[in-house]
């Protein structure tokens, strides 16, 4: 089952000085961010463990991204603490090769090669040069490792912006949106590398707004909406949770079978013209109904996907959405 | 496009980072250096540096050697003989402005504090590369300028040698303000985060503003005037200042440098707080 959000004070570890020693991990404890009166991060706790890849699944705007750059040291947390290995990350001596990050593909020099690009931030961090042309072969962009990459394609962005994340050979690697921009087989090499690093025993914190793509990818989810955790459990237990199915049943006579499927225990909502009865299944729906004068128009069983579990969790925390026609009475959310 | 070398490049040892292989200032310095030099806007900023620096120096001798030589004359062959450093002090705030913007304008400043989360070493790394590098170039530059220039004086007559009072000092002080101008620069754009607008700003204070302030009236404006930055830092530059309401060189650089120092204090605090 998912559990609900943790308790704001479940620290787990204590920040200790000395090197890591316990297996890679970044821990998250009652982190908050505001921005003036807007709170992006609201007290969220959970862990990412090793060896498999955690999705971070939210809409736009949810905190994914304000999560991730706290966890890089990058913004400064209103509350709370999140630990990497142990520790803040602003304390580790050579961050790149600790935690490996993508967090905006085209956060780039256009000016700069993707070599000089590499080599630079090898240098920060004392990584060989030698280590910046096998990333560059990784990736597959050896070909244009002299170009400038205000040359580049979105997608060949992604590639560079994920060569950073390996470049120090990290135990602990965190990318945001990395999908984003790239064609369906660069999707694909993106799911298989990460699949790949976790099976490597690496933490692999990846973040999307697309349920599909975690379907594939991940383990493990974290689901953010408002700022919120909203689920933090394995894949199964998510599938088995929130992808639910129903029976659709059309009838002229509502109300009488809404009676007949009530007294037989199942859950019947009536929604448009359609009732959508849980608890039973088609079969016995009919073989009910069979025994009665009503009369049946529709009898489908129909199974919510991933992406519509997803869209009902978050529904309620999504900042902006566009509104339809009947909601026009409705505040906007 | 396929993983091949992943395996083969996984080594999950988690004291790795042992003493000895951390990266220290050195490492983020070199990888300062790397990112600065690594721009195309960087070599051109330097080429038009050093041309206009010296070619104007030169040409402004060639065209007023006659003159300079001449019974007419009431300026020195002094005020003339670093004169193209004008012009390159806009270069040297122009590198100094994108050394810091660009990063700003791109979201590559996450990156770079990412690899190196001391921010202070970050700022400290930007500067040195940056004073180093425009020091040097300065005054390259203005022994280019006056050797250049010197050749048409001498024809002449009214020649300089850099024994004479403050040519060597004008030379070195050359670079010198070329450094703290770029520093300035720096340092502005550290605090709007924004090209266009940290470029408008130094350029406005040091040749409008500066120039401006000469017209207000009473002592208190005439220290006004004299105290901002490019009127108090630039007589260092020149052998014989044209202007000679301005500081005498050396305590003129002072009052430059604590100026440049304040403001980089004052962004360092800003950069250390504020989220990137």
């Amino acid at each position: 089952m998912c559990p609900p959000p943790a308790g704001r004070e479940a620290l787990r570890h204590d920040s200790t000085d000395s090197l890591p020693r316990r297996a890679a991990m970044i821990d998250v404890s009652g982190l908050t961010k505001k921005y003036g009166a807007k709170t992006a991060v609201d007290g969220i706790s959970f862990t990412v463990a090793p060896g498999r890849v955690t999705g971070f699944l939210g809409p736009n705007g949810a905190g994914k991204s304000t999560t991730m750059r706290m966890v890089l040291g990058l913004d400064r947390p209103t509350a709370g603490r999140v630990t990497v290995n142990g520790r803040a990350y602003r304390d580790a001596p050579a961050p790149l090769r600790e935690v490996g990050a993508l967090l905006e593909a085209k956060a780039l020099h256009p000016g700069r090669s993707a070599r000089d690009h590499l080599r630079w931030l090898a240098a920060s961090n004392r990584i060989p040069d030698a280590r910046v042309d096998e990333v560059l072969g990784l990736v597959g962009l050896e070909a244009v490792a002299g170009t400038r990459v205000g040359k580049f394609s979105l997608g060949m962005g992604q590639r560079l912006g994920i060569a950073v994340a390996l470049l120090g050979d990290p135990p602990v690697v965190v990318l945001d949106e990395p999908v984003n921009g790239l064609d369906p087989e660069g999707i694909r090499w993106v799911r298989t590398l990460a699949r790949q690093l976790a099976a490597e025993g690496r933490t692999v914190f990846v973040s999307s707004h697309l349920m599909s793509e975690m379907a594939l990818t991940a383990d493990h989810l974290v689901v953010i909406g408002r700022g919120r955790i909203l689920a933090d459990c394995s894949m199964p237990d998510f599938i088995a949770e929130h992808a639910a199915s129903f029976v659709r049943v059309r009838t002229p006579q509502r109300g009488a079978v809404t009676d007949l499927l009530r007294a037989a225990g199942a859950d019947v909502l009536a929604v448009d013209d359609e009732l959508r009865v849980q608890g039973l299944d088609a079969a016995a729906v009919g073989e009910l109904v069979a025994g009665t004068d009503l009369r049946l128009h529709e009898l489908t069983l129909v199974r919510s996907s991933l992406e519509d579990a997803f869209m009902t969790l978050t529904a309620s925390s999504v900042e902006y959405s566009a509104r339809t026609g009947a909601d026009h009475a409705g505040a906007p959310r | 496009m396929t993983v091949t070398a992943t395996s083969s490049t996984v080594v999950l040892d988690p004291r790795r980072n042992v003493p000895g292989t951390r990266p220290g200032f050195g490492s983020t310095l070199r990888s300062e250096w790397i990112k600065f030099w690594s721009v195309r806007s960087t070599v051109w900023s330097a080429v038009m540096l050093f041309v206009l620096g010296a070619g104007m120096t030169a040409l402004i001798c060639a065209t007023n050697a006659e003159w300079l030589a001449s019974g007419e004359a009431d300026e020195s062959p002094g005020s003339f003989i670093t004169f193209g450093m004008t012009f390159a002090q806009i270069t040297a705030v122009v590198l100094g402005t994108l050394t810091v913007t660009a990063e700003y304008g791109t979201g590559m400043i996450r990156a770079t504090l990412a690899a190196t989360p001391k921010r202070g070493s970050v700022l400290a790394a930007k500067a040195l590369v940056l004073t180093g590098t425009l020091f040097v170039l300065g005054t390259v530059t203005a022994v280019a300028g006056y050797l250049a220039g010197n050749w048409f004086l001498d024809r002449e007559g009214v020649g300089l040698a850099l024994t004479d009072d403050g040519v060597l000092r004008s030379l070195v002080g050359s670079g010198l303000y070329l450094a703290g101008l770029g520093l300035l620069a720096a340092a502005v754009g550290l605090l709007v985060r924004h090209t266009a607008a940290a470029l408008s700003a130094v350029l406005a204070l040091v040749f409008v503003v500066g120039t401006m302030a000469f017209l207000l009236p009473g002592a208190w404006g005439e220290w006004t005037a004299k105290l901002l930055p490019g009127n108090a830092g630039s007589p260092i530059a020149a052998p014989v200042s044209f202007n000679p309401e301005l500081m005498a060189p050396l305590p003129g650089f002072a009052v430059f440098a604590a100026e440049v120092a304040a403001l980089l204090a004052v962004a360092w605090v800003v950069f250390s707080r504020r989220d990137a």
